[in-house]
């Protein structure tokens, strides 16, 4: 009996200790993301910083290569072993939902972001109305150019126009040093489409207008030649151009060893370039997008990256995750009323796309030349298409414009096979 | 006894093969549950052998992969039995140093190899152009050019997996009876006629096997264009198995990508078949 009673005792109590246990579990918080090492690093910090006053969230962060994050995102994170969180770009947004794979934002952070974020960005992150993410960074593309090699050639000031822009790309080539005018880049699809599609909006016109393509314009037809004309004419060497999975590569060694005098880049490449260069960086400069015959004002392209949560994960690690966020990108986190997103951010050379980050960072962003190039940009620049079968369409895109580089495709079947291929794709993901 | 061990291979590689099969002729997300899978018979195929710009990158992607196959087998075979004579040769010193040089290639993680190759092969900074141009060779595009991409990745997987077929070489070398070359040196055959009489026809079963295996891993190949071309420049480096995890996984096009593995599996177990005939064919002859 009395063994009987010991017994029922300690199955009482651990009874007792489970469910306590259990109120009290860990819940283990994933992070997926794309940054380097050093970022990584700072987003480790910022969670323990987290973890301190929230001892029962376990954050983990997982960094893969730019080119492996849908893939790993898709085959892996998608499950309810996948990661909790990770950092996406804008254009994946709707075939990720259109999966359930993110879930909606919790309406109390929802209200909390379309309250503290530009409208543009808050759409960017939703489908239908429903906000699926916390946007993050925003970033813009603007011409680079090097000061060094622009007085070498007697260039006072960055190209205006398209003319301009021609005219010095000629003066910047000299074959005998290896040296081209204007760098493009190749091998990796946003590297592609960006500058691409940033002279287009510069000359007024769109790649995708309503969910349908619009590469047929004549808009479209004068950026094509511009490229044609500046592979024909030697100004810029596709073999300079190649990227790799990092979004490194030749294209960036080219630049940073002043070998490209011109190059159409998104302010994110800032840490790159001030790595690669050292004191050289002080020779880059920033200007607008030239502007094309048909443009009006110099515009440019800019996308959004936001952080989203597995519809997958558990309910509590759902709650989780959206509650780190939440701080991660609130007004507390960061020195100075800044988010730690946003320090995080900075430390890259990447916007932050909070208001209250813009405040908190103003003088840094005043004082940094390069970066201020592309915060008076991003007032017209306008959003790369968010559409159903966005990435197909980018490397279908992408494709084509290579094409295009190496001479395989003029400009006018370049323009007939994009837009061909454009509708076709962006049609059959729509259905 | 055999039983439960056939049961399990059956279950670990019949039941994906079928499955695989049965979603080629499905329309289905990747993303989404087998439920939501919509039969839609051979249209999946008809897709990737259109006009469409499914078809031209499929299309495309296949072609890339034979001709890399091609070109490995072409170039790994030859290499690996004059390597193979060079360290089983009992003439001059080292070679065992010779196999432990080439076999450490293969050991090399291809993560590594990537990393050097990609920097070996820059076009303006890289010490393969530099070298080239001491000797006058002008600079060459490497990865760099449409042209050259796909060759290089050649190159680069020649230079990792010559080694292990070396090895290959020398395991059937060492089966050829000495009394055979003593037989053939005593009734005059110099040792180019000993190579084509004696060597190369009884290295006929590691040749036929190495062939089979040299074809399996070029078109498998995925890791150096994963690494350092992601299929480009405009896509001429776009092989089908990187196609197929950019259709099937990043595209979420579960019914495609199947697809597009179905014909990938046809094409390797007719191109094998075809060797193995071709191998009994001429051993027929030769009988």
């Amino acid at each position: 009996m009395q063994l009987l009673r010991t017994f029922a005792r300690a199955a009482g109590t651990a009874a007792i200790l489970l469910s306590t246990t259990a109120l009290v579990q860990a819940a283990d918080v994933s992070f997926l993301t794309h940054w380097g090492p050093d970022t990584v690093a700072k987003l480790e910090a910022a969670a323990a910083a987290y973890s301190k006053d929230h001892p029962d969230t376990k954050i983990t962060v997982r960094a893969v290569p730019f080119g492996d994050l849908l893939t790993t995102l898709r085959s892996s994170g998608g499950g309810s072993d996948g990661a909790t969180i990770a950092g996406i770009y804008d254009a994946w947004l709707p075939d990720l939902a259109k999966d359930k794979l993110v879930a909606p934002v919790p309406d109390a952070i929802a209200a909390d972001t379309k309250a503290n974020w530009p409208a543009g960005v808050v759409g960017a992150a939703s489908i239908g109305g429903t906000l699926y993410g916390i946007p993050n960074e925003i970033d813009v593309y603007a011409l680079n150019y090097n000061k060094k090699l622009f007085a070498a050639a007697g260039i006072a000031d960055a190209p205006k126009t398209w003319d301009e822009l021609l005219a010095d790309a000629q003066k910047l080539t000299d074959k005998s040093k290896g040296q081209q005018g204007f760098g493009m880049i190749n091998s990796w699809a946003a590297g592609v489409l960006h500058p691409f599609a940033s002279l287009l909006v510069s000359n007024g016109g769109d790649l995708v207008v309503d969910g349908k393509p619009t590469l047929d314009s004549k808009q479209a037809t004068e950026t094509f030649e511009l490229y044609e004309k500046l592979i024909k004419s030697g100004y810029s060497d596709p073999q300079m151009a190649t990227a790799d999975a990092n979004t490194t590569g030749p294209f960036l060694d080219n630049f940073v060893s002043g070998k490209t005098g011109m190059i159409i880049m998104a302010n994110w490449w800032e840490s790159a370039l001030k790595a690669g260069m050292g004191d050289n960086f002080a020779d880059v400069a920033t200007a607008p997008i030239p502007v094309g015959p048909s443009g009006d004002k110099a515009r440019s392209i800019s996308y959004s990256w936001m952080t989203v949560v597995n519809a997958k994960a558990s309910a509590d690690e759902q709650k989780a995750a959206w509650d780190f966020l939440s701080w991660l990108n609130g007004p507390t986190s960061g020195p100075n009323g800044a988010s730690a997103m946003g320090d995080i951010l900075m430390s890259m050379g990447i916007l932050p796309s909070r208001t209250s980050d813009g405040a908190a960072f103003k003088d840094k962003l005043d004082s940094d030349a390069f970066l201020k190039g592309y915060t008076e940009t991003l007032a017209n620049a306008k959003g790369f298409p968010v559409v159903l079968g966005g990435q197909e369409f980018s490397e279908s895109l992408q494709k084509t414009l290579e094409a295009m580089q190496f001479g395989q495709l003029s400009a006018a079947d370049a323009q007939k096979t994009a837009q061909s291929d454009a509708t076709e794709i962006l049609t059959r993901a729509a259905q | 006894m055999l039983a439960p061990a056939t049961g399990l291979l059956a279950v670990f590689i019949f039941v994906p093969m079928l499955l695989t099969l049965w979603l080629s002729l499905q329309s289905w997300s990747t993303q989404t549950g087998f439920d939501t899978a919509r039969f839609i018979g051979v249209q999946n195929f008809i897709d990737i052998f259109s006009n469409s710009s499914i078809g031209r990158d499929f299309k495309a992607a296949l072609v890339n992969t034979l001709i890399y196959t091609v070109l490995s087998v072409v170039l790994i075979l030859p290499l690996s039995v004059a390597f193979g004579l060079l360290v089983h040769q009992k003439l001059a010193p080292g070679g065992i140093v010779l196999r432990t040089i080439l076999f450490s290639t293969y050991m090399v993680p291809m993560i590594a190899v990537a990393l050097v190759f990609s920097k070996l092969y820059s076009p303006t900074e890289g010490p393969i152009n530099q070298v080239l141009g001491w000797i006058g060779i002008p600079a060459q595009t490497w990865l760099s050019a449409p042209q050259t991409a796909l060759g290089s990745i050649v190159l680069l997987n020649v230079w990792q997996q010559v080694g292990y077929f070396t090895v290959l070489a020398v395991a059937g070398l060492t089966q050829i009876p000495d009394s055979l070359y003593e037989a053939a040196r005593i009734d005059g055959a110099n040792p180019v006629q000993r190579f084509w009489s004696i060597t190369l026809p009884l290295l006929g079963n590691t040749l036929l096997f190495s062939a089979v295996i040299a074809i399996i891993n070029s078109v498998q190949v995925f890791e150096p264009v994963a690494l350092i071309t992601q299929g480009g420049p405009v896509n001429a480096t776009n092989v089908l198995t990187y196609h197929i995890r950019r259709v099937g996984i990043e595209r979420a096009q579960g019914g495609l990508g199947s697809a597009m593995a179905v014909t990938l599996m046809l094409v390797l177990i007719v191109s094998i078949t075809a060797l193995f005939a071709f191998a009994r064919a001429r051993e027929a002859r030769r009988a």
